[in-house]
This record gives structure tokens, sequence and C-alpha cells, in this order.
């Protein structure tokens, strides 16, 4: 494999880590967040500190997603207070509050970030499959909850909380649960991602990396674990495959997002499913 | 033997308005008792205040023997509460069947981890298909639940009240929006629940259908009792009287 | 006399955001809509006052082709993006105005360049006065002026003439308004037309102000002018005024104080979380969120 391929395919399995976490709040469980960057780089920071300061790519692992996590439960008490669009408003909020604290702090790296982080020592293509292998059991675990009784639960809480709670449903925990799974692995991802690149500065976890993790959540189709993983790659592969996207890759992402809620608010899973429907018919 | 639901000098105010002033009655297991009033009688409030959905500024409620003042909807429904709304709101999106599946499935959702660790559904979807039988529904399980026509979707509502095992069903205007022959229907399919020993409190307008079902009428004025017992006994109470027709309520009394 | 310049900017900002925030209350109160593109049709505004400002010699036909131009971009948001999207749960229709914003803004970067455009002769942006041992720049003056003159036009425009007394009622009681046959529909077109020629303003005199439009000006004031509404109250127009004028003198003497630990710009997200977290119904009276 060229370095050029193995490069690709890391940000790949990230992506994919990526929007499959954030399907998680917001497609199972309904809690529009707009700033999944924010514990992609409190992931990521935590990591880069842990492997300067231990060299341990087991303990950066852990503190990356530990990092996610913790400020994931704290989004979550918000989700507790605000719903729809104003949660979606308060993560932004979130994402541009962590930048912009994160610019100001000479011990993070300030506006240069930090550069010259130890590697893991797995290589390049080791890096590689430890980070397919996270993305392949992401995968493995939103398949999981979303078949579970937790997955469920999400899904009432996501479409009507307040009937929800009529049925038992704790809507709290549920909410933080959502919350403290997805940031989670938005933090792992950030771990990786460090191993990846080596050198991280704060604007690689800014509100345009969110509206597009969200782009891929909408495309793919809001719910569906597979909808979003072929929707995660294939807007990955979308800039390198065709020059035009690469320059006008915003463009292309928004203009994307505001046609297919538009025009296919289910996204391609929904599209899939009508398609299958129409062919299975005599 | 204890009260299944006990309310105890509830109050509330919003503003200046006392919309709930004193209220205490207890249900006894099994009764089946019709909330009444004339509009603006606090009656829905009440039944919020029972649900967990508003706090009282007063009182105490309690759930057989617990004490549930101060406890969230979720929870009580776990100590044996079920409710139905006036506005029905079903899980549009799932089908007829999951929606009563999910409530059948209560112990598996109590917390997060819980139900994490719990994947099978096969009991509950038997369960739930049994009970969307018993309040007539049998055959629209695969349908989606926002699909169905009111009438249908009301008695969606009360296969999920039942599917969490309640002790006692409190139903925020069954009737509403029904006609002459769904709303008997829907009388009919409650008081089956009621002589299998479900506790049940309605609060209702359609006065007609109250006299012939419920064992019991409490009626609420101005946020306060101001009658209870049987149903003959109660609507000719000149007190009860004056509450409806002085304020011109819609409703027809029959004596 | 430190403290007098930073009371002039964060006045001459504050009016700034008023004539930005506005349409947005407006849009929130009549549609329940958190129209985020709306910071697209502000940085058309913009660009459009720049561009035909250096083609025609002129920056006053500049401004008039911006309030000609934004008007017509926001009622085609209307029409196109919200209209289909009304029966969605709110933030449907936010998260297409968050797609549009960001592809406004690259369709920006792409026509107009990464480095942005200047005016050619922009003798404004460069005079300033000396107003009591403060120097002052016209751009600043204008500004308040413009949000003086603009905010006196809409209240007399929504007291004293008919199609205005409609529109705030549709607005703040779009049914009962119904009622008394008044066109809901013409009221939406009007409501964006006026947000958007307010924000074309805006977008003009920030262009004189700064010498300067890029592909980013949009991002910036959007998010603030979020935090604005929510603070004022939503769909409230009064509150949307002195919210904007405060957020204007917070982050001008907050920098001061904050400025080491947060950039200027992240001041009106912390103000916008802890307000949604005390109390997310908003300051002024709001309706529900």
């Amino acid at each position: 494999m060229s370095a050029y391929e193995i490069s690709l395919l890391s940000v790949i399995g990230i992506n994919v880590i990526l929007a499959v976490s954030l399907n998680m709040i917001s497609g199972f469980c309904g809690q529009i967040s707009l700033g999944h960057g924010a514990f992609y780089g409190a992931g990521a920071y935590a990591a880069a500190l842990a492997m300067i300061g231990t060299g341990n790519v087991l303990v950066a692992l852990i503190s990356a997603t530990l990092a996610g996590s913790l400020l994931g439960i704290v989004v979550g008490f918000a989700s507790l207070r605000v719903r729809t669009d104003f949660l979606a408003v308060t993560t932004i909020g979130v994402n541009f509050l962590f930048i912009g604290m994160v610019r100001k702090q000479g011990w993070l790296g300030g506006e240069m970030g930090i550069s010259g982080i130890p590697g893991s020592g797995l290589g390049a293509d080791g890096n590689m499959v430890m980070i397919l292998l996270f993305a392949a059991a992401t995968i493995a675990l939103s398949l999981y909850i979303g078949r579970s009784w937790m997955g469920f639960a999400f899904r009432a809480v996501g479409e009507d909380e307040d009937t929800a709670a009529t049925l038992g449903i704790n809507v709290a925990a549920y909410k933080l649960a959502a919350f403290g799974i997805g940031t989670a692995l938005a933090g792992l991802a950030g771990g990786l991602y460090t191993f990846f690149t080596q050198f991280i500065t704060a604007d690689a976890f800014d509100f345009i990396l969110s509206v597009m993790l969200m782009a891929m959540v909408v495309i793919g189709g809001i719910g569906s674990t597979w909808g979003v993983v072929v929707a995660a790659i294939g807007l990955t592969l979308l800039p390198e495959a065709i020059r035009f996207v690469n320059d006008y890759r915003l463009l292309v992402f928004g203009g994307l997002l505001v046609l297919v809620i538009r025009l296919a608010p289910g996204g391609f899973a929904a599209l899939a499913r009508t398609v299958a429907i129409r062919m299975s018919r005599p | 033997m204890t009260a299944v639901l006990q309310l105890d000098d509830v109050a509330i105010r919003f503003g200046g308005v006392r919309a709930v002033d004193g209220v205490t009655f207890f249900v006894d297991s099994g009764d089946f008792v019709g909330l009444i009033g004339p509009n603006g009688a606090g009656k829905t409030t009440l039944i919020r205040i029972v649900a967990g959905v508003l706090r009282a500024n007063r009182g105490r409620i309690a759930l057989a023997g617990h004490d549930v003042t101060d406890e969230s909807t979720a929870s009580r429904v776990r100590k044996g509460l079920a409710l139905t709304h006036q506005v029905v709101r079903p899980f549009r999106e799932m089908s007829v069947l999951d929606n009563v599946v999910l409530a059948a499935g209560y112990r598996h959702t109590s917390s997060p981890l819980r139900a994490a660790l719990h994947t099978d559904r096969r009991h509950e979807s038997e369960r739930a298909a049994e009970i969307l039988a018993q309040v007539g529904l049998a055959g629209t399980e695969r349908k989606l639940a926002g699909a169905l026509p009111l009438g249908q979707m009301k008695r969606l509502e009360v296969a999920r009240a039942l599917a969490v095992d309640p002790r006692v069903m409190l139903l925020d205007e069954p009737l509403a929006g029904l006609n002459q022959a769904e709303a008997a229907k829907q009388v009919e399919t409650i008081a089956a629940v009621n002589a299998r020993g479900i506790t049940v409190v309605l609060v209702e307008h359609n006065l007609e259908e109250v006299m012939r079902s419920c064992r019991r009428l409490i009626v609420l004025n101005n946020g306060r009792v101001i009658g209870d017992g049987a149903p003959r006994t109660v609507m000719s109470d000149p007190v009860v009287h004056d509450a409806y027709v002085g304020t011109g309520a819609s409703a027809h009394v029959e004596n | 006399m430190y403290y007098i310049d930073l009371a002039v900017t964060g006045v001459s900002f504050g009016c700034m955001y008023a004539m930005m925030a506005v349409g947005l209350t407006l849009v929130y109160g009549l549609l329940r809509i958190l129209h985020v593109a709306h910071a697209a049709v502000f940085a058309l505004g913009a660009y459009m006052t720049v561009v035909v400002a250096n083609a025609t010699g002129s920056v006053g036909a500049g401004f008039l082709a911006a309030i000609v131009i934004a008007p017509l971009f926001g009622m085609a948001t209307y029409r196109m993006l919200y209209e289909p999207l009304l029966s969605y749960r709110p933030d449907v229709p936010m998260i297409a105005s968050v797609g549009l914003l960001v592809l406004m803004q690259d369709a920006f970067r792409i026509v107009f360049g990464e480095q942005g455009v200047t005016f050619r002769n922009n003798i404004y942006g460069f005079t300033t006065f000396d107003v009591f041992g403060v120097t002052v720049n016209a751009v600043q003056i204008a500004i308040v002026v413009s949000a003086v003159v603009i905010f006196l036009g809409l209240h007399l425009f929504t007291t004293r003439t008919r199609i205005g007394i409609g529109w705030r009622a549709t607005v703040s009681r779009p049914k009962i308004a119904a009622s008394f046959g008044i066109d809901s529909i013409k009221v939406r077109y009007l409501n964006f037309a006026i947000g958007s020629a307010l924000a074309a303003v805006a977008g003009g005199l920030v262009a004189l102000l700064n010498n300067l439009v890029d592909p980013v000006i949009g991002y910036v004031v959007s998010y603030k002018a979020l935090a604005i509404i929510v603070l004022g109250g939503l769909g409230s127009v009064r509150g949307t005024l002195i919210a904007s004028l405060a957020l204007g003198l917070v982050e001008s003497y907050g920098t001061i104080f904050i400025g080491k630990w947060l950039d200027r710009d992240a001041i009106a997200f912390l103000a916008l979380i802890a307000l949604l977290m005390i109390r997310p119904q908003g300051f002024a009276g709001t309706r529900a969120a």
C-alpha cells in the first residue's frame, strides 16, 4: 500500500468513528449536536498531553476517551435544560468556546497547537490497522445498541420525550447515556487522530468540521448506522476522487446538506429502503 | 387496605389563581372513578399534578402507600401509575406493535445500563399482540401509529397504558373527539380493564357515558371537591347542579 | 478617555448587531425557525455594497443594490427552503439553514476570492472626527445614525401604517391576525424582506468600517446574533435592541478582563450558554421556546 492510501484509509476510519458516534447522539436519541468537533478535539489534546507526558499509547487512548466523555456529559446536562434547536445552538457555542479557550492557553500550544507529539510506535500502517479496528468496533457497537432495548428507548426519547416518560423511561438518564457514549467515541477518535498526525491545532476541531459530520449523518440517513458509514466513507472519498469537489468542499457539503434535508429528509438510508420496497413489489 | 391513590390537601396556584385549592380524596383498589366538573374547575391541572407533570405548591400524593409527591412521571409509572393523554401522542414513526412493545418492556428500560444488556423482544411482542387484541386493535400491528384514525389511536393509548402493568390508570378525556359509537366502544374497553382489577380514574366531559360506567364520581369546581359518591347521588346534589348550570357548561345533566 | 473610546466602539457595534439581529428575531417570532442563514444575507449585503460601489464609483449605489438584492435572497430562502419544512420539528429547518450558510460562505470565497474585496475609494472609512478628545470614525457615526433612523422608521411603520400594524399583529399573534383577514403569507415575505434589508445595511456599513469583506464575515456575526435574540427574548424586537447594545458594550469592555482567557468572539457564546442554562426562556417576555 502506498503512503497515500494508508493515510486515506486512516482518515476514513476516523471519520467513520466520528460520524457513527454522532449518529448515536443525534440519530438514535434525537439530541441534535452541532459541536461534535469539541469532543473530538478534547480527546486529541488529552492524548497529545498524555503522550508527551507518559509516552504510553494505552494511557493516551484512555485519556482521550475520558476527556471526550467528560466534556460530553457536561453538554449532556445541557440537553436536560434545552431542546432541539436551542440544544443545537448550545452545542455550537460549546464548540466555539472550546476552540476559543484552547487557542488562548499557552500550555495547550495556543495558536500554534502542539507539535512533535511522540508516535505510537506502530508506524503508519500499524496506526491505520488500529484505527480500522476501532472503526469496526464502533460500527458493531452502534449496530448492537440499535438492536437493543437501549436503542429502542433512545428512539422514544428522540421522538417524544414526554410520552417516553409515561412509559416509565428515565429520559434524563438516557440522554446522558447517549452523550456519554457518543462523545467517548469522539474522544477516542481524537486520540487516534493525534497518533496519525503527531501535530494538532485547534482549527482541526472547529464548527465547520462539526457541520460536515452532521452532513454525513443527515445524508447517510439519521438513525441508520450503515447509512452513516456509507456517507462517511463517500464524503471523505469524494474530495479525493474529484478535484472539483476538493476545491469547493464546503460548497458541496453545504449544498448536499440542504438538498437532502429539503428533498429526502430521511437521507440515503430512507431512499434505499424505499427503493428496496419498490423493487420487492411484484 | 391502603388506598391505591391518595391525594392529601393538594393545592397549586398560577399567578393569583388557585387552580387547585386543597383537594383531598383517596381511591381504593378496583374503583372506577369519574372526575368531573365544569370547564375551568381544575380537573386537567389536578391530573397533571398526579401525573407528575406539574409540581403542587402544597399537599402530598401517594401511590399504593408510596409518597410520590417529589417524583418524576417516569418514576411514578414504575410505581404503578399509567396515563393516557387528552391529546393522543403515540410514537408516530413507530409501528402500532412497537408502541406497545416498548411499554411492555418497562422492566428492561428501567435504566440505560439494563437496557443496553437486553436485546430480546419476543416475550414483550407476544404480550403486546395480546393487549392489542384486548383493546380491539388486532390486525393493526404493522401499521404506522401516526396513520391510525383517532378512535384507534385512543385505543392504542389504552393499550400502552395496560402494557406497563399498572395498578391505577389515569385517563384524561379518553372519549374526546369520538362519535357516539366509538365512545361507547371505548367505554366498554375501559370497563373491561377495570373488571380485571385495575383501578380507573377518568376525567371526562361526556357525562352520559360517565354516569353509565363509573361507580363513583368526584366533582370538582373552582379547584375544590364539591361532590364525592355514587353517580345518582352526586348528580342530584343541588350544589353540583348549580356548579354546572351556573357556569353554563355544555354538557347536559340527566336527572 | 480610553473608556469612552470603548464606549463608542461598543455602541457602534451594538447598533450594527441590532440591525443584523432584528431580522433574525422577526423570523423566529413568526415561524419559530432559527434562520442561521441570515448571516449569509448580511454577507451578501456587504459584498454587494462593495462590488457595486467599485463598479459605479458610488457608495450610495452600492447600498441601494444591497437593499434590493438581499431581500430577494431572503424571500427566496423562505420560499425554497423553509416553507416546505414548516411541518418538521424546528431543528430540521435550522440544520438546513446552517447548510445554506456554509454553502453561501464558500460560494463567496469561490466567486470573490479568499482574500475578499475592498473598496477602491473608501473616503468614509478613513474619515475621523475628534469629538471631545475621542477619535470617532465617520462610519461609526453613520452606523449609529442609521440604526436610530431605521428603528424609528420601523416603529412608525408598525404603529401608523395599515400594513405595518398588520405585520406586527401577525408576528405576535399569528392566528388572531389571520382571523382578521390579514394575509399571513404576505406578512411572511414582508418579514423576510425587511429583516434582510436591515442585515444588508448592516453588512454594507461593516464593509465600510473595516474596508474589507471576506468570506468569513458572516459566521461570527451570525452566532452573536443568535446569542442576542435569545438574550433579548425570542421574537421581541425591543429586547433584541437592548441585548444588542448590551453585547456590544460587554464585548468592548469585557476583552479587558477576559481577553486573556477567551477570544473576544467567544464571550457572546459564554453569555448565551450561561443564559440558556439558567433561564431557558430568555429574559424579556418570550413565546414558548
